[in-house]
């Protein structure tokens, strides 16, 4: 059911994207225009999406979603990166980093808390020495000036 | 001067104490980007060349290209053992590679891996030094329906990686395509496809699509079942190959080596097309292509071997020619303009010191590169020894540091997390994730050499057949579609 949702997914990103490529133009007074290398890669996705929804043997044999605290982790991980990508501006580097990584382990991992201070801040500070420091990397700095 | 008393002058010049050291920290330093996770030869270029205005431009240029073939070496290693590419010419290392390494044979796969990349790193340096005007002067003759014809045919390689269903795999080619066209056209600079976004103006970073797809997804994969089956826990013994293979691997080294070899010559190729087409060639010419992707070490050393070697041969068209085939390689150029030299066809008489040196430097670098590697495996190996719970969280942060790296902007961060959703879901479909990743490296060539070709043309697309070059790659990649279809369908019919 996913697979076929996708199918048809793919179907309509290629028109909607083959439909968007053809107002950008696809042949100039100089010759090809924007237009013509993404509506010929729309058309082929879209070729493909119906390809595929008419072909039953290009199915994957029943794909195993995750259930549960399989689930739980899978999404930890997501929300810890999406904390890191939204934290980074405000608290920098090493203090976003050393939330995710207390978070994760403390979810995903379900550490204990000594462990998980421990770790968070052990691999946060290898990691801003070997790249802020070592290699001179600028990495992003918070309001403490870390 | 000739290549012999060339090469004996660069030797002179690179054996100095101040240049060795060079040598051996470049060495050192792109073993690490290597295998670190996320962190490029790109990124490492980009970050150490401020480092290089400081010295001599023999000593820096020294530095920065042992960086890009150091990490050619190192790429094998994460890719190896975690299943995660250090850089993206080692994409294609982990589909038998890490097989190999969950088999007990972690060992042969590292040895071999490093002995092909010291083999075809020297043999491409040897033909560098002596066939480098010649085989220059071929690759330039190359047109825009030429240039074309090789990509399509890149990619019609990449088809033949494919395990699972074809039509999947064209899918994954033109959305690569399409992703590869958000930004900035790159002939008239009009935007497409950003919706008014800045962001998207820029295009989509290629660091935080590889690491998404290929590092956060297999993240993903793992906490799922919470099995540290990904990882290699048993003590990694037996460096050195067997005979056996030794046997399965000489021939895909010498291949790897020459298509490596003339891939990084022609613009648009480089280490990443090379490491990919080798390993669609091993496994269409192997009698048994259902090991690869299950273990075969042929998937190993063709790739190593052609990446390898795809460095010396896109460094020609930069040092003799001053025409970067790849953005590392334009890197390295942009490093010879700051240093006050003019790259292009005089470069080599007016600057001999610095072209023997360079290439003087190679061999010695091969060498050092040899000796960090095999050696010193067991201390990156050290990273097994870690639990995951402690590895996942850093393989986040060197993922969040390598992506980050690219253009300082948070914007690549989501980027990286939406590839990395994508790898995940897609991947639990049976859908390749290498073809999109090579279409959309070649994308931006592609386009440029098509809309060229045509702009040349009086004839339309018919410019493709009229030239015979291009002709003969356009009729080898249909030959190649249409055998490949014919096996699946054979496969799929029960036959042999």
């Amino acid at each position: 059911m996913f697979e076929r949702a996708l199918n048809a997914f793919w179907i309509a990103l290629g028109a909607a994207a083959a439909a968007y490529a053809w107002t950008l133009g696809v042949m100039g007074p100089s010759g090809p225009d924007s237009g013509l290398f993404p509506l010929i890669a729309s058309i082929i996705i879209a070729g493909s999406g119906v390809a595929l929804m008419l072909q039953r043997s290009s199915l994957a044999p029943s794909p195993d979603f995750p259930r549960g605290a399989a689930l739980w982790r899978v999404g930890g991980v997501i929300a810890g990166l999406a904390l890191f990508a939204i934290g980074i501006p405000y608290l920098g580097f090493a203090i976003t980093g050393a939330i995710t990584m207390l978070i994760l382990l403390r979810t995903v991992e379900q550490s204990s808390w000594a462990m998980s201070v421990l770790l968070a801040i052990a691999s946060v500070i290898a990691v801003v020495w070997l790249f802020g420091h070592l290699l001179g990397m600028p990495l992003p700095r918070g309001p403490w000036g870390f | 001067m000739d290549a012999i008393n060339g090469l004996m002058h660069g030797f002179g010049v690179i054996l100095t104490l101040q240049n060795l050291y060079l040598c051996l920290l470049g060495s050192l330093i792109g073993t690490l980007v290597g295998v670190l996770p996320g962190v490029g030869p790109m990124a490492a270029l980009a970050l150490l060349l401020p480092v290089t205005f400081t010295l001599q431009p023999v000593g820096g240029m020294v530095m920065l290209a042992s960086i890009f073939y150091g990490a050619m070496y190192g790429g094998s290693t994460t890719s190896i053992l975690l299943n995660i590419p250090g850089e993206a010419a080692s994409v294609v290392t982990c589909l038998d590679g890490h097989k190999l390494a969950r088999q007990g044979r972690a060992g042969a796969a590292l040895g071999i891996a490093a002995l092909g990349s010291f083999f075809a790193g020297t043999l491409g340096v040897i033909i560098m030094t002596f066939f480098a005007p010649a085989i220059a002067a071929l690759a330039i003759r190359f047109g825009p329906p030429e240039n074309f014809g090789l990509m399509v045919l890149g990619l019609v390689c990449t088809l033949y990686m494919i395990t699972g269903s074809p039509v999947k795999g064209v899918l994954m080619i033109a959305l690569g395509f399409l992703c590869a066209a958000i930004g900035l056209d790159v002939v008239n600079g009009r935007e497409r496809f950003t919706f008014g976004s800045v962001d998207l103006s820029a295009g989509i970073e290629l660091l935080a699509v590889v690491i998404g797809l290929f590092g956060v997804s297999e993240v993903l994969s793992n906490v799922e079942t919470m099995a540290k089956s990904t990882l290699v826990s048993d003590k990694i013994r037996g460096l050195w190959p067997t005979l056996d293979d030794w046997r399965q691997s000489w021939k895909p080294m010498l291949r790897g080596s020459g298509l490596g070899f003339v891939l990084g010559l022609v613009p648009g190729g480089g280490p990443v097309t090379a490491s990919f087409m080798s390993y669609a060639l091993e496994r269409r010419v192997s009698d048994t292509p259902e090991r690869f992707g299950e273990g075969a070490i042929e998937g190993v050393a063709g790739p190593e071997s052609a990446n390898n070697a795809a460095v010396a041969g896109s460094l020609i068209p930069v040092l003799s020619l001053g025409i970067p085939g790849n953005p590392v390689t334009a890197l390295l150029l942009g490093a010879l303009v700051i240093h006050g030299i003019q790259p292009g066809p005089l470069f080599v008489t007016q600057r001999p010191d610095l072209f023997w040196g360079i290439v003087a430097s190679m061999y010695v670098g091969n060498v050092f590169l040899l000796l960090l590697n095999l050696p010193l495996v067991g201390l990156w190996a050290q990273l097994l020894r870690i639990p995951y719970r402690v590895l996942f969280p850093v393989v986040l942060l060197l993922s969040v540091i390598g992506t980050y790296s690219a253009n300082k902007n948070v914007f690549d961060l989501w980027v990286m997390l939406g590839f990395g959703i994508a790898g995940y879901v897609l991947r639990k479909l049976e859908y390749d994730l290498a073809p999109f990743v090579i279409a959309f490296v070649l994308a931006p060539m592609l386009e440029q050499s098509m809309r060229q070709s045509l702009a040349m043309s009086a004839d339309g697309a018919m410019i493709f057949f009229q030239r015979p070059g291009t002709a003969l790659l356009l009729a080898a990649s249909a030959v190649l579609v249409a055998l490949m279809f014919r096996r699946k369908r054979k496969t799929e019919g029960g036959m042999p």
